[in-house]
């Protein structure tokens, strides 16, 4: 039986979607509130606004790519459905960065991981960042909220063995480990999540926020890249927009012209402060595009006895906090450590290299693991930050020095899951770091970290994570908006993703991102309406 | 005689300095004095989308180097071109700033005024034996210098990639496929 395409049949019906790469001459478009970016930020607010009576125009770089569209091919999907055509990456190339790009964003393609955002990290925000109303209790019945509306629940059937490599692992040396909550409903537990879901199980805003803003009789314009905020003294009074052609990458000449009641930012830490810095917005501080953080994140390959076949299941299932939060939020650097999905484009990429080792492990992947520490930046003055800046062609890059702080991290995240593969029964581990090798045992592996030359481009490191950039605070020498997201020069102008985080979260973001700004979205309801 | 770096033999070390120190993204300063001595053609070979005539031995070359144990022994040329394609189309769907550098990268490598300074292949690519591809590669890896380091690791990243993500290479790593829905 096939799988009803959810959006192409809503398209059916009156929904008001454009694609810009087909336009035959520039338009002009009018909203109460405009919004670029149409990821967890950007739909949720999008959902809430246009459910409170305003007229809300939703605007998205990206490509319209829908259920039908999704073939669990990686040579299809990462060109169509990742920023730059998967080539995001720090600005010295030594961090490969995977964000969305396309209707739905992120949430596309993340790998359904859902947590609330960590009490000690709220905590530290409020101490060190002045940022208010942003407590455990005060956003409890928002996470709520988006829990029911997304089907975000413990998953229910067993781990894949990829994620039980690292339940047993950690069960076995006695270490914290959790069953991970999942944005899916009637899930089919295929684990390509990341190439698409093809059965509209995982709850991206593709099937839930997008389509509710189109039936609120919102607007949605793709394949349109934010341009430039037109402002005036302390206004925005416009936002010029381009056309891009069918595979995202050069502009076809159409421009859009936006007016606006109200704008608001959320097209994710680089693309945000990447817009503000083009438009010259007011800086007074030189702080917009600083303290942009990521989960920094280092790999550990492991080879079996017995099969795998890591490629397949839901990718993240269980999780395990035992080294996050063990001292406290600005002691030595804290991690968390997951799987990823290890279809073999991504696999062999991670591991890198040239040459025997890469094709020896690849022709053993159906009997391996991959293990994966999530580094928690940005809560100690020494850790590593990164800042949004301009190319020359105007697009934004991420600037990322690694510190010493950071790299001691690394190594200790080697050691830790190096241990627990070892405890969970691998027969070799392999630090991903051009000059390791397999190791027999866990000394011969303690042994091999403790000399590995930890750099960049030696180390092999990427990241999913994107955030800050336009931290929110009350001091406006510290932060590019309040705590509600309204920037403290522009008052028309909110930034409602990720860029607002002070520090980086020290879980996946997405929840985190749907909590806080279905949160600032109510309350610009209430504003806006008063 | 100038004091050559094991980097990168037969260009000294206050040239490579000055390719370093110029310009904020050095790959796309290396390639702009690359192609100041000679000039690469800029469109697209036959049958490709970005890659440009003088691209395809150099990467014909290097393919089969990063790829050693992962292809199959027989038929490995036409895998080869496969992986061409593939790597071709990522390209066209790189932003523009990504895509001139990786372009300017593939000048450094293959015009005749760079190419035996930097790689140590003198000859013609299509006569480069695998040692002295590989030994190209490692001295990239483990060079001082940001620039080579990032050059090989943009490079090797994008043949992978572009291999792995592609049915032909799924026999030789186990893997069965997706799931038919």
């Amino acid at each position: 039986m096939p799988i009803p395409d959810l959006f192409t049949e809503g398209l059916k019906r009156d929904w008001k979607v454009t694609n810009a790469a087909q336009l035959e001459q520039d338009l002009t478009l009018e909203a109460d509130i405009a919004i670029v970016g149409s990821g967890a930020g950007g739909a949720t607010s999008a959902e809430i606004l246009s459910a409170a009576g305003f007229k809300v125009l939703l605007i998205e770089e990206g490509g319209l790519f829908t259920s039908s569209d999704f073939k669990l091919q990686e040579h299809e999907a990462y060109p169509d459905l990742y920023q730059e055509g998967l080539g995001r990456m720090s600005k010295d190339g030594a961090i490969t960065i995977l964000q969305g790009r396309a209707v739905g964003g992120t949430t596309l393609v993340n790998w359904t991981s859902c947590f609330r955002t960590p009490e000690p990290t709220l905590a530290h925000w409020a101490s060190e960042h002045e940022v208010l109303g942003h407590s455990v209790e005060e956003l409890a019945p928002w996470f709520a909220r988006i829990e029911e509306r997304l089907g975000i629940s413990p998953w229910a059937m067993p781990p894949n063995a990829n994620n039980d490599v690292l339940r047993r692992g950690c069960e076995k040396l006695g270490l914290h480990w959790q069953v991970i909550p999942r944005n899916v409903r009637g899930c089919w537990n295929l684990g390509y999540c990341g190439l698409g879901c093809p059965t509209n199980a995982k709850q991206s805003m593709l099937v839930t926020s997008i389509p509710a803003l189109l039936d609120n009789g919102g607007e949605l314009i793709y394949l349109a890249r934010a341009e430039r905020l037109q402002l005036d003294g302390g206004r925005v009074t416009g936002l010029e927009c381009v056309a891009m052609d069918e595979r995202c990458v050069a502009p076809t000449g159409r421009r859009i012209q936006v007016h606006a009641r109200h704008y608001i930012l959320a097209g994710g830490s680089i693309n945000t402060p990447g817009l503000l810095l083009r438009s010259e917005a007011p800086d007074p501080h030189g702080i917009l595009g600083k303290r942009t953080f990521l989960h920094l994140t280092t790999f550990s390959w492991a080879q079996f006895d017995q099969q795998i076949n890591p490629f397949y299941g839901a990718p993240q299932s269980i999780y395990s906090d035992h080294f996050q939060w063990q001292d406290g939020a600005t002691g030595p650097m804290g991690y968390k450590l997951e799987v990823p999905p290890m279809q073999p484009g991504f696999s062999a990429t991670v591991l890198g290299g040239t040459g025997v080792v890469n094709s020896e492990l690849m022709q053993q992947l159906p009997n391996a693991n991959m293990m994966i520490a999530l580094l928690r930046d940005g809560f100690h003055p020494d850790s590593s930050q990164g800042e949004v800046q301009l190319r020359s062609d105007g697009s934004p890059v991420l600037d990322y020095q690694l510190t010493d702080y950071t790299w001691e991290a690394v190594r200790r995240t080697y050691q830790s899951m190096a241990e627990i593969q070892f405890a969970a029964g691998a027969r070799t581990v392999t630090p991903v770091h051009n000059d390791a090798r397999p190791a027999s045992n866990l000394a011969e592996a303690r042994e091999m970290i403790d000399a590995l030359d930890l750099r960049r481009f030696k180390a092999r490191l990427g990241s999913a994570h994107v955030m800050g950039g336009c931290a929110m605070g009350e001091d406006a020498s510290r932060a590019v908006t309040d705590s509600l997201g309204r920037h403290h020069q522009l008052e028309n102008l909110s930034i409602h993703d990720g860029s607002l985080f002070p520090t980086s979260i020290g879980a996946n973001p997405q929840l985190s991102i749907y909590g806080l700004t279905a949160r600032l979205s109510s309350l610009l309801a209430e504003r806006l309406a008063g | 005689m100038p004091d050559t770096t094991a980097d990168a033999p037969g260009i000294n070390r206050r040239q490579l300095l000055k390719l370093g120190l110029f310009g904020t993204a050095v790959l796309t300063t290396v390639g702009g004095i690359a192609s100041l001595g000679g000039c690469s053609a800029d469109t697209p070979a036959q049958g490709f989308q970005q890659l440009r005539k003088d691209d395809l031995p150099m990467l014909r070359r290097v393919i089969p180097v990063v790829l050693v144990g992962a292809l199959p022994a027989e038929q490995q040329a036409a895998i080869v071109e496969g992986v061409l394609l593939a790597l071709d189309n990522n390209l066209n769907q790189l932003s523009p700033s990504l895509n001139t550098q990786l372009l300017q990268l593939f000048d450094l490598l293959t015009l005749g005024v760079t190419r035996g300074a930097v790689t140590g292949i003198w000859g013609s690519w299509e006569n480069a034996n695998d040692e002295a591809v590989q030994a190209f590669l490692k001295r990239w890896e483990n060079s001082s210098f940001a620039l080579l380091q990032q050059g090989q690791n943009a490079l090797t990243n994008l043949i992978l990639l572009s291999c792995y993500s592609t049915p032909a290479s799924w026999p030789q790593c186990g893997y069965p496929g997706p799931p038919r829905i």
